[in-house]
């Protein structure tokens, strides 16, 4: 075991009795269960974890919290994992970015030295020209800079889950404060969701093994806190639970691994506590500098001691206890330094070498890691004093004089973070009335006053969904306890030009970038980051926003309110996109008929939702058997509404441009439907069953629009009539041939002759045994039949239908064919054939509008329009030259486009290749040629106005 | 965008159960001049403030009904079903 590693202790998070190996870059390291990956190299010695962005410069363990970039690895495949979170598997396979060829021997490092060549922006004023070098300058930079990298072959990780909650009260963070204010709620009987990131409640307190207040240790606190909150069923507590978004409707984004829950609530309290960001000093990132929470994390979670001498720069009372958390690991204290003058006293009793008062840290010096440190006294007005430097051997350095609260999720609410000149940072005002925040993050600085802060907030939370008893009411409208002031005082930010000073650790920004982008004229914030990518890395801001807005305040000379902040918005931390994706669900919507589909050898296609038959055999043959015998296509898609009510003819009637009211009861009727811009939307038959009976039929992708529309002018109540959505409830076959009615016949008793049922007419009554309405209507051109039958009878009515025509030569047909069919008839479909801009007149259904009718949707714009000289038709067109053109292809007139082809298929039957097309009224005429510019050629046509196939439709109403 | 918006059946449920159905606004009778139909088809009020709106539960209940919401922030002040106006 490596001398790094402290013994046992209650609060680690580590088993020694589980060891554990992976590899690193090719080495074998041992760990323990427990332990996450940069924890176990840290006790390996490793220091240096990555090399950074721009300037490939080492990097090692900053914050241990999964905040900064430094630790950035590649596990097991997955770029940019934070392994200082992340922990060691058996056997994973974990491997250093954007080093080489190793981590140790970056010959990239180079560019450190080059950093004059290319300072902030760089980019926008050089490698540019020659122009024709571009491409090979954009990929030489690209190699140079980035993160890890994506290996394209791996397999996407398991289907994520959304998990839906809903509770009185969602608590953000599992410290002391969100600990408590979760007890309280529940004491007065809400339920909460307590949402925290650690894998253990407990928040801070768990990486601190001192009493801060009393003589418990903080960890044994946060553990007593712990184990209530376990023990009381009204809290549901989601560990390792990062919530990263707030959104309107208070609605909370939670990322747990694989699952995003989406948590709403009655009332929200985020207790999210606060972090430290690095201060800004000559070689702030060399490895062995710390933030102090960070350090006290690898000391008590994972009992690792990474150095043995350490610095400690504080500015109040948090830093104290860092140094005395070290000092009770064993690191000898080389120095300790706090910004405050008057802390001579505290810093005494610390037991450092060398104890100063009114001094911060200006440099950082040693080639691979930490050596030595040099501090420096701070004038009156907090900037660092020339010739007061005293410099320290030492191999740790802990900064802990930068803590912010954690405001992240609560800047995405917008609201307003005010700068508090006296607690140094900025903290969250003017907050909803169903928003509120408890312990560090809203002031409280004493383990006391977390504790009675938080109690606070949840006491207020549930005393304003109703809750609690009259002393509980009276409580909460009693002053916010527990924010006294901590006291800390912050070094002021000189305006330093140092190059190897960083602001931003993930991007290599450093103070001179920034006074360099200030005076390129990126004065605002908004530009400065923008200009200089601060704030802009993995990190999201959390290690630099704070100082890059003081910098900016201090370069500018304004004040930190003044210059104001950037925008923040969700996540607050980094979300996989597989992870909002949410499961992968693939819905697929089957007919009634589906599964016998597969036993004729089908071809499957999509439409929509929808698995249709695209063919069985092949085109020709399906249309064969359609032309010469009979075939059955399975229309169980198409939408299907049941219509009725003392209004329902005058309703139909109003709403299409044809006539309704006038349709006898046993007929059908083609409909055509337009919006009140006279476009049309949609096309079908409507059948009337009986007086105030009827029965309408959709295109399959415009049921849900129809359903809709029908139902919107129903809305006031003010007509007799209901729609009722039966698509799903029936399957729909269309039996379509010249035996048809032969076949049917043999299956049923009904009356099937041209006297009983004419073209147009419809029967009811039993089909093989099924109940079924029939409707004799001809999409595809020959004498045929659409039945419609309950669903449940989808199977048994194909096979029996296919079994009793199987002497007549029956056949299935599918999609393929069934447009080959209806194009020969030059049959529309809308939506197709037609869009957005298409009228009636225009479409050639002029016929089905009645303009003598009083009011219809659509009259007024086609009263209009009637009469008006067309902008263009809708014809049938064959190719002379046999070619096909593709569907959208333009119709041109020399080199101009004037048209497009809708639909275009080869007629096995007429031997041509047929189609639609929209053409000037000019060549809507018989026989014109048309010019179609198709594959890069412009074919040539001729203009077909009645259908290729049976004009007059003798076939169709024989 | 994740507000609650309460169907008159079915109580709040997310936004994305239903359809936004435009602005509440009156049919132009069949003569009126073009100018009123064309304003009718083709523009909206588009209020920066409180609006009368139609919904359709598309993922419920399958209802139309009105909300008043303030298009700024979200907030649904009301709802009621269409029968209550005329």
């Amino acid at each position: 075991m490596s001398d790094r590693r402290l013994p046992i202790h209650p609060a680690q998070r580590v088993d020694r009795s589980r060891p554990l190996t992976f590899s690193f870059d090719g080495k074998s390291v041992a760990a323990f269960h427990g332990e996450t990956i940069a924890a176990a190299l840290c006790a390996e010695g490793v220091q240096t974890l990555s090399r950074s962005f721009k300037y490939h410069r080492r990097r090692g363990l900053l914050c241990a919290a999964g905040r900064c970039p430094n630790c950035l690895m590649t596990v097991d495949g997955v770029p940019n994992v934070r392994t200082c979170t992340e922990p060691v598997r058996d056997g994973a396979v974990v491997r250093s970015q954007h080093a080489w060829p190793s981590l140790e021997n970056d010959v990239q490092g180079v560019l450190d030295s080059f950093d004059a060549l290319i300072p902030v922006g760089f980019y926008y004023k050089t490698f540019m020209q020659p122009r024709w070098l571009w491409p090979t300058y954009e990929r030489a930079l690209r190699r140079l800079a980035g993160l890890g990298r994506f290996d394209p072959t791996l397999e996407p990780g398991a289907n994520s889950d959304v998990v839906h909650l809903h509770t009185d009260v969602a608590i953000v963070g599992g410290g002391p404060a969100g600990l408590s204010a979760a007890l309280e709620a529940a004491r007065l009987g809400a339920d909460a969701v307590l949402i925290d990131d650690q894998p253990r409640l407990g928040g801070h307190l768990q990486w601190h093994l001192l009493a801060t207040e009393g003589t418990t240790p903080d960890y044994q606190v946060a553990e007593r806190l712990a184990q209530r909150v376990r023990a009381e069923p009204r809290i549901r507590v989601l560990s390792d639970a990062t919530a990263f978004g707030l959104y309107e409707g208070r609605l909370l984004t939670v990322i747990q691994r694989e699952r995003m829950s989406k948590v709403r609530a009655d009332r929200i309290v985020v207790a999210s506590g606060g972090f430290e960001h690095p201060l800004v000093f000559q070689n702030n990132d060399l490895p062995g500098v710390f933030l102090g929470e960070g350090i006290q994390r690898v000391i008590a979670l994972y009992g690792i001691a990474p150095g043995k001498r350490a610095v400690v720069v504080a500015n109040d009372n948090r830093g104290l206890r860092a140094a005395r958390e070290l000092k009770a690991a064993g690191i000898e204290l080389a120095a300790v330094v706090d910004a405050r003058v008057d802390s001579d006293a505290a810093l005494r009793t610390l037991g450092a070498s060398v104890a100063l008062a009114g001094y911060t840290v200006v440099e950082a010096h040693g080639s691979k890691r930490v050596e030595r440190v040099s501090l420096a006294r701070l004038d009156a007005s907090g900037r660092p004093t020339k010739g007061s430097e005293q410099t320290v051997a030492a191999d740790l350095l802990v900064l802990a004089a930068g803590w912010e609260p954690n405001t992240t999720l609560l800047a995405q609410e917008s609201c307003s973070l005010e700068f508090r000149g006296d607690l140094g940072a900025r903290f969250p005002t003017g907050l909803p009335e169903w928003l509120s925040v408890a312990g560090e993050v809203a002031g409280a600085a004493t383990l006391d006053g977390i504790l009675r802060n938080g109690t606070q907030a949840g006491l207020r939370a549930a005393v304003l969904i109703g809750l609690g008893d009259a002393a509980d009411r009276a409580a909460s409208t009693a002053a916010t306890t527990g924010l006294e002031p901590s006291g800390s005082v912050r070094p002021t930010m000189a305006a330093h030009s140092n190059t190897k000073e960083f602001v931003c650790l993930c991007e290599d920004v450093s103070t001179k970038d920034i006074k360099h982008a200030l005076q390129e004229g990126f004065d605002h914030i908004q530009t400065l980051k923008r200009y200089t990518t601060v704030t802009m890395g993995p990190c999201q801001g959390k290690m630099c926003h704070h100082t890059s807005v003081e910098l900016c305040a201090s370069m500018t000379g304004q004040t930190i309110a003044a210059t104001g902040t950037t925008t923040t918005r969700p996540p607050a931390a980094p979300v996989p996109l597989g992870l909002l994706a949410g499961p992968a669900h693939n819905l697929i919507r089957q007919t009634p008929c589906h599964h016998r589909h597969n036993e004729s050898g089908v071809t499957w296609m999509d439409m929509g939702a929808w698995k249709r038959p695209l063919v069985y055999s092949t085109v020709e043959a399906e249309c064969r058997a359609v032309h010469e015998h009979v075939g059955i296509i399975d229309v169980g898609t198409l939408g299907k509404l049941d219509v009725k009510g003392r209004d329902a003819a005058a309703y139909l009637e109003w709403i299409h441009p044809n006539r309704v009211a006038n349709l006898k009861p046993g007929r059908i009727r083609y409909r055509v439907m337009l919006d009140d811009a006279g476009i049309i939307v949609d096309d079908g038959t409507i059948a009337r069953l009986g007086d105030d009976h009827f029965f309408v039929t959709t295109g399959t992708g415009a049921l849900e629009s129809v359903e809709q529309w029908l139902e919107w002018w129903l809305a006031d109540g003010a007509r007799c009539v209901h729609t009722t959505n039966i698509t799903a409830a029936l399957g729909a076959v269309n039996v379509a041939g010249p035996k048809s009615r032969e076949l049917l016949s043999r299956v049923t008793d009904l009356d099937l002759s041209s006297a009983a049922v004419p073209y147009l007419g419809l029967a009811q009554g039993l089909v093989a045994g099924v109940p079924a309405l029939l409707l004799r209507i001809g999409f595809v051109g020959e004498l045929g039949y659409e039945l419609h039958f309950p669903a449940e009878y989808g199977d048994y009515l194909w096979s029996t239908l296919l079994e009793a025509g199987n002497d007549l030569g029956i056949a299935p047909f599918g999609v393929e064919a069934q447009r080959v069919l209806r194009l020969e008839k030059l049959h529309i479909i809308p939506g197709h054939d037609t869009d957005a801009l298409s009228n009636p007149f225009e479409a050639d259904l002029g016929w089905a509008v009645k303009l003598e009718k009083p009011d219809f949707i659509g009259r007024a714009a086609l009263s209009r329009l009637h009469g008006q000289p067309l902008r263009q038709r809708l014809v049938g067109f064959e190719m002379t030259d046999g070619t096909l053109p593709f569907e959208g292809d333009a119709v041109v007139a020399g080199n101009a486009p004037v048209g497009r082809v809708t639909s275009a298929k080869r007629s096995p039957l007429l031997g041509r290749t047929i189609g639609m097309a929209w053409v000037p009224p000019d060549l809507a005429v018989e026989g014109s040629l048309v010019h179609v510019k198709t594959q890069d050629r412009v074919s040539e046509g001729r203009v077909v106005l009645k259908p290729f196939y049976d004009p007059e439709g003798e076939r169709l109403k024989g | 965008m994740s507000f609650l918006l309460a169907c008159p059946n079915c109580g709040p449920r997310d936004v994305y159960e239903f359809r936004f159905g435009g602005e509440f606004g009156s049919r132009p009778r069949p003569d009126a001049p073009a100018e009123s139909w064309s304003r009718y088809l083709y523009t909206r009020t588009n209020e920066a403030g409180v609006q009368k709106e139609w919904w359709y539960h598309r993922g419920g209940c399958h209802a139309w009904f009105l909300a008043i919401r303030d298009t700024r922030t979200n907030v649904v002040v009301d709802v009621m079903r269409p029968e209550a106006i005329s």
